[in-house]
């Protein structure tokens, strides 16, 4: 990274962030495995992995199945603390071997890096996301940035290297202001892509929360003197280290709110599995609180609470069903019924990407949509609001239904068929609410097993397949059908 | 923890690692910057930073240095913090690489 010109902040935003502190924090962070193999490790999180387990991963070191190479070590010791006595949260930051037994995939899933319009900025959507640090307190095993986190550089189907470095103040707003100035001067449309203006920018990474406050207030002063109206911050902090949500974080956050009272905050959190946040008696069960649901540890507790409290700050979960984690039907649905009454709006469920050594961690599409599908049996209508989707390159895609029936008459569909919408897409999103219907394949778990079995494709999530295309590049990285 | 300022920053203090810190974890003495251990997240981004290549990951820090990783925790607690780019020490050239400069540490 070089030092570019430095962005000078307007007068109102130089005098918030005046006022505003940082924080202190002790993550007590452990990264790398060599720490464990060293025997550097101590307070209980050295128990993590066993000398077999270590050995295992040692000898991978160097080679093309070594799993740091893939994605670094990293955990806190709260997780720690969580994950000790949970078997899915271990799964969540333990390495293993099988994460590079099979090194398919693609290093760049979504294909966001044709849409990053200057270094650091995926624009593909309506929303910008930009990527902000470079790291998160501790790592999931199945993190689809595992490019950016272990900084390997994503090659481009034109063969250019994509700039996959973090975003600038000065670059970012320049880009903000200029594609909203040709927006307006376009009738409200920009002339080629006929996108609205950019209203909202997520901040991701990594995990924005990482950043010191006077970092996170830098960024959102900035935004919002460019224009932006909503700002989210992609967080998976309340589970890693929830004290960072401490008396600093909320002085700043108020502070930002009395100098840009119509700028919303929105934070995407990540819950994989409810014993991110839940308490848990001897016997490994869910407490009952006598007051009503069920007990939170009381950090994560106290952080939502607080977040929840501020009516322009909304939360969300979003989340992978990733196996061994929470592929549970059980643990799903104490989720997001405990999600919904903190506060906490359950937004998506993922398939799991087809990211490098993704069959590890990926469950087959129509497991997961029985998995959800269950969870949700039970669950209040509002608590149900989370859509399963599946990323394809398009857009955000819906899993919306798996059938067991054939569909009378039409070849293909004898074992049932599957409704998949695409509820997104790049741009102006034109595809927008249109669907495919594909023949049941139990063992897909990407795109690419469907493909011998398209029976309707409206949304067109098929439409490359066979042409030397992008589809045929996806096939091509999963070894195809 | 995480990365660890070694003995070549010692009367240089070329400050371009502060600049990128994400979460202001370095600390100033009169010639010589410090890493915070316990705020450190191990983003590895002032590393390449630092023109004279004084920063390490712990467990890369070269074996004669290793009194290093204790003196950065220990002046973190005292120093105070810099988070702010400032104009390196007037002989940095000079001393960048010179041999045995950890005599030279003022605190």
């Amino acid at each position: 990274m070089t030092t570019k010109e430095k962005y000078q902040p307007t007068p109102k935003a130089q005098a918030f962030l005046d006022s505003v502190e940082n924080g202190k924090y002790k993550r007590q962070i452990i990264t790398g495995i060599k720490k464990f193999l060293d025997g550097k490790v101590e307070g209980g999180i050295e128990s993590l992995y066993s000398e077999s387990e270590l050995q295992a991963l040692k000898a991978l070191k160097g080679t093309p199945q070594d799993v740091e190479a893939r994605m670094p070590v990293k955990i806190t010791r709260h997780y720690y603390e969580l994950a000790k006595n949970s078997l899915p949260l271990q799964t969540l930051v333990k390495a293993s071997p099988k994460e590079t037994g099979n090194l398919e995939g693609s290093a760049d899933p979504g294909k966001q890096m044709d849409y990053s319009p200057v270094e650091g900025l995926i624009h593909k959507y309506e929303l910008g996301l930009i990527y902000v640090a470079l790291t998160c307190s501790a790592h999931c095993r199945f993190c689809y940035r595992e490019e950016l986190i272990a900084k390997k550089d994503v090659e481009r189907p034109d063969g250019t290297i994509a700039p996959k470095g973090l975003a600038q103040i000065g670059e970012l707003t320049d880009y903000i202001r200029q594609h909203n100035e040709q927006v307006a001067q376009n009738g409200g449309r920009h002339p080629d892509t006929g996108r609205e203006k950019l209203r909202e920018i997520l901040m991701s990474g990594g995990d924005p929360m990482v950043l010191g406050n006077k970092n996170i207030a830098a960024w959102w002063s900035a935004l919002a003197d460019a224009g932006i109206e909503s700002i989210r911050i992609g967080t998976k902090e309340l589970a890693f280290y929830p004290d960072r949500f401490d008396a600093t974080f909320f002085d700043m956050l108020d502070k930002f709110h009395a100098a840009y009272p119509k700028i919303s905050i929105r934070f995407m959190v990540h819950f994989n599995h409810p014993d991110e946040f839940l308490k848990r008696d001897e016997e490994g069960r869910y407490i009952e609180d006598p007051r009503g649901g069920l007990e939170w540890i009381e950090s994560t507790s106290k952080a939502m609470r607080q977040l929840g409290s501020r009516e322009w700050v909304t939360m969300d979960n979003q989340a992978p069903i990733i196996k061994g984690i929470n592929d549970d039907s059980d643990a799903l649905r104490i989720m997001q019924r405990e999600l919904r009454r903190n506060r906490v709006e359950n937004h998506y469920f993922f398939c799991g990407r087809d990211i490098i050594g993704y069959k590890a961690f990926n469950v087959p599409i129509e497991r997961v949509w029985h998995i959800l599908n269950e969870s949700q049996k039970g669950l209040s209508g509002i608590e149900a609001h989370a859509r399963l989707s599946i990323t394809h390159y398009k857009g955000k895609t819906e899993v919306a239904a798996v059938s067991n029936q054939p569909l009378a008459g039409i070849p293909g569909t004898e074992n049932g068929f599957v409704v998949l919408k695409l509820l997104r897409g790049a741009e102006d999103a034109p595809d927008r609410g249109k669907i495919t219907i594909v023949g049941r394949n139990p063992d897909a778990i990407w795109f690419d097993g469907y493909n011998d079995r398209v029976i309707y494709d409206e949304a067109g999530l098929f439409a490359d397949v066979g042409e030397e295309a992008p589809g045929a590049e996806i096939q091509t990285a999963t070894g195809g059908t | 923890m995480t990365y660890v300022v070694g003995e070549n920053c010692i009367r240089c203090k070329l400050t371009d690692c502060v600049e990128v810190c994400p979460v202001d974890c370095f600390y100033e003495g009169p010639n010589f910057l410090v890493i915070d251990p316990d705020e450190c997240i191990d983003c590895d981004l002032c590393v390449p930073e630092c023109p004279v290549d004084a920063i390490y990951a712990e467990d890369d820090l070269p074996t004669d240095q290793a009194e290093f990783l204790e003196l950065n925790a220990e002046l973190a607690e005292i120093w105070p913090n810099i988070s702010e780019q400032k104009d390196p020490l007037p002989d940095f050239e000079k001393w960048d690489g010179v041999a045995g400069k950890r005599e030279f540490l003022e605190r």
